[in-house]
């Protein structure tokens, strides 16, 4: 059947043309590339949307499509088929919408801070964003892990490649060196995940593909094997216990996604990672990613949802990571540096959320998140424009007045990040909160636990969220211009100030999609985020199926309680914040009230010395290691080849003196091993 | 009474270890002649002992052959003697210890 | 240089050993070895069995003479070895002063390739013990190949 699923593909196909086109001939085009990145992109969100009305049935009778498209390694016998396919689904498709729509204002911001700034390299910088939302967005459609795991491979060497764009300069390549060895120790665990899903399942597939023989897919085995016993299913669980096996095979995966969605202890990177163009910054935080590592996630969520220790493993992770990144992020000075540390704060937000069993404010903070946080680092690129790359926050002040665009459009973004209602970010972070609080107060025992203490650091965070980032917002708009660039900054265009203003309308109402509080209180239906996940063809992938494996499985029920008094809670702690923030900085000449913090500010502004903490490791535990066995290496494995080659060599000389060239010796060798031959034969003959 | 052909084998084989000591010790390239004689003659020797042996008169057949393949054998083998004594002054095959000078 | 005949002193009894072992081991190998009694040839002249059998008259072979076969084609090749052979000890043996193959063959081809060169293809007598090493002075502009 033509329709828009024949076009799925090339959402992803597009952007990968533009990274070609930009490549090879983004130097003979006016804007180095960017009319290939941004025509693909459009190109991109266009079919985004088109498939994302068809799965709501709006413009085609078929709401979901999962099919393999291609087979790179046919299995025989025994042995594993590796496919390419397409699995769209109310999440995939929502979560195309996101990643093409900001990779298309990113590319277009990208017209403002690079072109105008008179970058040089840009062809590759273009083919790089584009090469980055091509993969991303292949990775969003894959229909199964081993796909998945090649795009997460990709996604993370794009930002290698455009982290370390200014390579010239010390810092960017170190820290692209950083961004990729800290993600690919993440994902050295991941890939054993997936070869062990694969040993496991004989398949990758996150849902069942319908055909002429249905393929099943590997949470479903997982399910059946914990249901009967594992023979039944054909599940190989290597002498474990099914449910131990599936968590420990959880677990490996969730390495990947914890250097990828930069989660403790894993997050070093990201800060780093503020080295590259901001544009790419944006990209990188709001939709391509990080978002790559809790998106994995929720794609196999019905695996995870088996294993009550992995849901208690990621809710405390990413509580503690939301707690711990917000507290960092209080005294940076940097604006691109508060930004980065609360990427890494909201996605343990996520993470937290779909530990807790609540799938759906996953994605919704996930969608929301994607919007207002690349709205921040577009508005800090634009301050970065007008502060002449300046990025120190006590140098700029009062911008309020020169550039209102920015203000208002940031302000709008804040306001989602610190979580005031009604602005995007209050209704997904406290759909997040509502559901760790409800699945904790729900659940026997020690899961039960470990997700109120979950949602407990998570409550915390709300009030540090709140106050760095308004602390964030007055120092940089606030109060008097503390330095002569923020005077008198300079202006920025069109294409910094039409992305901004989609964003920031955006920000303030792409929280209206699952407003489950107001529909609890006035009884309408209106969460429809809910509505859009709950159902679906792929019934494997809906959260109707994972509220029964969450209650099944993993013992995690949700307790009876309304969703407005938790709201409340968070809302005032964030007013509270918000407050705090006012009353300590937004007066016209702001103090550093950090030093009042004493020893605590030191830890922070190190970051709690985790950094260290990972070179220690590095030097001190890694490297002597590595010497120990550079030293087995050289003295005994080498030893033993050099020994046997010198063995060789030293028999070899004396051996080779019987090659005397004289017929006589040659003769009476022969006979000699004749009459050596001939006893031999006499007694192996059994004649003596 | 007909002689055992364990006999006849001995003294082939006697024939032939004389034939093959005088190859191993000597370096005179006419003594090597004589010495493969020698030796073949050995060969024939058996050949007749197991003629007789089975009844089969082809072994004899086959044994004058040989003679007949001994003597083209000499006569190029003295040609090459000659060859090599007008190359070197001498016939010690030690000598002649390249295909080429 | 004497031709008379002397007695060898460098005679390797190491190798001879070699010979001596052989010799050991066969003849210990027969003497134990159990063999039936051989059947013979019967009544009858052998001699005139092997006269038929070199030339196919097998049908000729009178009764308990011995088996045999023909040998008629075998007989051929050997006389044409012979024949040459002969021919090649020939060659091989005559002494001639024009560009024949057996020179070319003696002397590595130099008189061919120097033609006109008065030398006759005999070495030095004092370098007869260098045995490879030993081209002719007179030659030494067109040797190449020394080893």
């Amino acid at each position: 059947m033509a329709g828009v699923y024949d076009f799925v593909p090339a959402v992803a196909l597009l952007p990968f043309l533009a990274f070609v086109v930009s490549l090879f001939a983004g130097e003979y085009m006016p804007k180095r590339g960017a009319e290939a990145g941004i025509i693909a992109t459009a190109g991109s969100l266009a079919l985004s949307v088109w498939t994302l009305l068809t799965v709501a049935g709006i413009t085609g009778p078929a709401t979901s499509f999962n099919e393999n498209l291609y087979t790179w390694v046919a299995g025989g016998e025994g042995a594993v088929t590796l496919n390419f396919g397409i699995l769209v689904d109310p999440l995939s498709a929502l979560m195309l919408v996101i990643v093409s729509l900001i990779a298309f204002l990113v590319h277009v911001f990208s017209l403002g801070y690079m072109n105008d700034e008179g970058e040089t390299g840009l062809p590759r910088y273009y083919a790089g964003l584009g090469l980055f939302s091509a993969s991303m967005l292949a990775f969003v459609f894959s229909n199964n892990l081993l796909m998945a795991f090649m795009f997460f491979e990709l996604v993370g060497l794009c930002s290698y490649l455009l982290i370390g764009f200014w390579f010239r300069e010390a810092a960017p390549p170190s820290a692209a060196k950083k961004a990729f060895l800290v993600t690919r120790f993440g994902d050295y665990f991941f890939l054993i995940g997936v070869v062990g899903v694969f040993a496991t399942f004989g398949t990758g597939l996150f849902a069942p593909v319908e055909g002429a023989e249905t393929l099943a897919s590997f949470p479903e085995l997982a399910e059946e094997a914990l249901a009967g016993s594992a023979e039944e299913a054909g599940v190989n669980t290597f002498g474990y216990d099914p449910g131990t096996w599936f968590t420990i095979l959880g677990l490996l995966v969730l390495g990947g996604v914890v250097g990828k969605s930069a989660q403790f202890p894993l997050h070093t990177w990201l800060p780093d990672a503020m080295e590259g163009p901001t544009p790419v910054s944006a990209l990188i935080h709001a939709a391509t990613m990080v978002a790559a590592g809790v998106y994995l996630v929720a794609r196999m969520y019905g695996f995870y949802a088996l294993s009550p220790t992995a849901l208690a493993v990621i809710a405390l992770i990413g509580g503690f990571t939301a707690l711990f990144a917000a507290t960092m992020g209080v005294v940076k000075q940097e604006l691109k540096q508060v930004l980065a540390y609360s990427t890494i704060s909201q996605y343990g937000y996520m993470m937290l959320a779909l530990g807790a069993g609540g799938y759906t404010a996953a994605v919704f903070h996930l969608t929301t998140h994607a919007v207002f946080k690349a709205l921040l680092f577009l508005g800090a690129g634009s301050v970065i424009i007008a502060m002449h790359h300046e990025e120190n926050m006590w140098t700029m002040g009062g911008l309020r007045d020169r550039m209102p665009v920015t203000y208002y459009t940031f302000l709008s973004g804040s306001l989602a990040l610190a979580g005031i209602v009604p602005f995007a970010g209050f209704w997904s972070k406290d759909e997040v909160l509502f559901e760790a609080l409800i699945h904790g107060l729900g659940s026997e025992g020690a899961i039960g636990t470990l997700l109120l203490v979950g949602y407990a650091m998570g409550l915390v965070a709300v009030f540090f969220t709140a106050f760095y980032t308004f602390r964030m917002v007055f120092l940089t708009f606030h109060g008097e211009p503390r330095t002569d660039t923020a005077r008198d900054p300079e202006p920025v265009r069109w294409n910094v100030k039409g992305p901004l203003t989609v964003l920031g309308i955006g920000a303030a109402t792409v929280g209206f999609i699952n407003m489950v509080p107001v529909a609890e209180v006035t009884g309408r239906e209106i969460d429809y985020l809910h509505k859009w996940l709950a159902h679906g063809d792929i019934s494997v992938t809906t959260t109707e199926h994972y509220g029964e494996l969450l209650h099944t499985f993993a013992g995690v029920d949700p307790a009876e309680l309304g969703p407005v008094a938790p709201g409340a809670v968070s809302l005032v702690l964030a007013l509270a914040g918000v407050g705090a923030a006012w009353k300590l900085y937004n007066v016209p000449d702001p103090e550093e009230h950090t030093d009042k913090l004493g020893g605590a500010k030191t830890v922070l502004m190190h970051n709690y010395y985790l950094d260290e903490f990972q070179v220690w490791l590095a030097t001190g535990v890694t490297v002597p290691l590595a010497r120990a066995a550079d030293k087995f290496d050289q003295g005994v494995v080498d030893g033993v080849v050099n020994g046997i080659s010198s063995v060789s060599l030293f028999g070899g000389s004396r051996f080779r003196r019987i090659q005397s060239g004289v017929v006589t010796n040659y003769a009476t060798l022969m006979t000699l091993s004749l009459v050596l031959l001939l006893v031999v034969f006499v007694v192996a003959g059994g004649v003596v | 009474m007909a002689i055992l052909s364990e006999f006849y084998l001995l003294l082939s084989a006697a024939v032939f270890s004389i034939g093959l000591y005088g190859i191993l010790t000597r370096s005179n390239a006419l003594v090597f002649l004589m010495s493969v004689e020698l030796m073949l003659n050995a060969a024939n020797i058996n050949l007749v002992a197991f003629s007789f042996h089975y009844g089969n008169v082809t072994g004899q057949v086959f044994s004058l052959f040989t003679m007949a393949l001994a003597a083209a054998e000499v006569a190029i083998g003295i040609g090459i003697v000659l060859v090599l004594y007008r190359n070197f002054e001498d016939i010690d095959v030690t000598k002649a210890a390249t295909m080429r000078w | 240089m004497t031709t008379r005949p002397r007695l060898v002193t460098d005679v390797n009894y190491r190798n001879g050993a070699a010979a001596v072992a052989l010799f050991a081991v066969m003849a210990w190998t027969f003497v134990t070895a159990q063999f039936p009694a051989p059947l013979g040839f019967g009544e009858g002249s052998i001699t005139a069995t092997i006269g038929y059998a070199m030339f196919d008259l097998l049908e000729q072979v009178p009764d308990g003479h011995g088996e045999t076969e023909g040998f008629l084609v075998a007989f051929l090749v050997v006389a044409v070895v012979l024949d040459a052979a002969l021919d090649g000890a020939v060659m091989l043996a005559r002494r001639e002063e024009d560009d024949s193959v057996v020179t070319a063959l003696a002397d590595g081809g130099r008189r061919a390739l120097g033609a006109g060169a008065a030398d006759e293809s005999g070495s030095d007598p004092g370098d007869a013990g260098s045995g490879a090493a030993g081209p002719d002075a007179g030659d030494a502009g067109t040797d190449g190949g020394e080893s």
